[in-house]
């Protein structure tokens, strides 16, 4: 790999921000409400209803831990390694709701997953979660950034001084 | 021959690269054993706020059913034998409810009283994020309140003609206890009901027991357990004659 630029890690602690921030708010909008939640998850029609209760409580939980973890800095590469497959999945929902003429809100900031009919708005839904989505992978790519707080999660400078050697 | 010297140059460069691998191993155990630390910490976290995110769905407020209830949640209005059943899923706080009660509530209060139609409505409260007071609990709670004085449909109308706009406090107690008095729901029982939000809780089951039918939106309106498409008057009417009433 060719020396970073002395740009990138300052281009990686913006995405790390406008990432982290997303997931932050978008779990702490849902906390205060489990069962909006729980509905949430239900109106996609996908889960069983085993595992709707615990992924509608648990979904918020892990979104507020992973965006704070990006946001600092902590374990930069795994944690949008998870906002990648987060955001995967998130996308295969609306895709799949938006395919089969559900009426539905993503419930992506809360709001329980309900919208007036005719109100559906999956286009920007899409747009938004691919874009987020691109800046997860740039990330999970090159995850060295400013700021960070965290052990760096790819070989560091010693290592590579180490391995020139071999 | 190499002389001595060479050997040991090679020696000592073997030496060092031995070292070198040995520490980028150790790096790369290190750096393992942070991630297995980091994810076994991110399934902890889950884990607990899973458990403490289900103690909290379901308030602590007494359990029970207002009376008249139907599949405890609903309430039924005109003749049990009627030909045709219209199922009304609303929110007291939405819009579009409001407007479909304006058109179509007198008509459908009408059919019933003609025996024509049987009406179960089946309210729900989804949409306390859109009041600062979490008015739609607090309208059904009301509205169950009214049902233990036989005045479900009767505070259900009052509800919706006195309906607020989303995105503010919704209409007070006092405003809703004086609601409960024009349906004829007046009384210390009904105003300490509406007060305590004694049916809270039922108003958590009749939520949870509308999203597991389905519902997505409000109005919901099904007839004979046919959804309409677009709720209108004019839709309604339509799926009624069709069902034979």
């Amino acid at each position: 790999m060719p020396p970073p630029e002395r740009w990138a890690p300052w281009a990686a602690l913006a995405a790390r921000l406008v990432l982290g921030s997303v997931f932050v708010v978008a779990g702490a909008l849902k906390l205060p409400d489990p069962a909006g939640s729980v509905r949430a998850v239900r109106a996609y029609q996908l889960l069983p209803e085993a595992v709707v209760p615990a992924v509608g409580y648990g979904l918020p939980v892990l979104e507020v831990a992973v965006g704070l973890m990006l946001v600092l800095g902590v374990a930069v590469r795994l944690s949008a390694v998870v906002s990648a497959v987060l955001l995967v999945i998130f996308l295969a929902g609306v895709v799949s709701a938006w395919a089969r003429g559900l009426t539905i809100d993503c419930g992506c900031f809360g709001g329980g997953g309900t919208v007036a009919a005719g109100q559906t708005r999956y286009g920007s839904e899409v747009a938004r979660d691919v874009g987020l989505l691109v800046l997860a992978l740039g990330l999970a790519r090159w995850p060295d950034s400013a700021l960070a707080l965290s052990p760096h999660t790819r070989p560091t400078e010693e290592d590579h001084a180490y391995a020139e050697h071999t | 021959m190499p002389t001595q010297n060479t050997r040991d140059r090679r020696a000592g460069a073997a030496r060092r690269a031995t070292a070198a691998r040995e520490a980028a191993q150790r790096a790369q155990r290190r750096r393992r054993m942070q991630t297995v630390a980091v994810v076994a910490a991110l399934v902890l976290l889950v884990a607990g706020g899973i458990a403490v995110q289900a103690a909290r769905s379901t308030s602590d407020g007494p359990k029970g059913v207002p009376a008249g209830a139907v599949d405890e949640t609903g309430f039924a209005v005109g003749a049990a034998d009627a030909p045709v059943t219209v199922e009304l899923y609303e929110d007291f706080l939405c819009p579009a409810c409001g407007r479909f009660e304006q058109e179509a509530g007198n008509e459908l209060h009408h059919m019933a009283a003609e025996g024509t139609v049987r009406v179960v409505y089946r309210p729900m409260a989804f949409l306390d994020g859109y009041s600062t007071t979490r008015y739609s609990t607090r309208a059904l709670n009301a509205v169950a309140c009214a049902a233990d004085e036989d005045r479900f449909a009767e505070m259900h109308d009052q509800l919706f003609l006195a309906q607020p706009p989303e995105g503010g406090p919704g209409l007070s107690d006092d405003r809703l206890i004086s609601l409960g008095a024009k349906a004829g729901a007046g009384g210390d029982a009904f105003e300490q009901c509406v007060r305590d939000l004694r049916y809270e809780r039922w108003t958590e089951q009749a939520t949870d027991a509308a999203s597991k039918a389905g519902v997505v939106a409000t109005p919901t309106v099904l007839v004979d357990g046919e959804r309409l498409p677009e709720p209108s008057l004019e839709a309604l009417r339509a799926a009624i004659e069709s069902a034979g009433g």
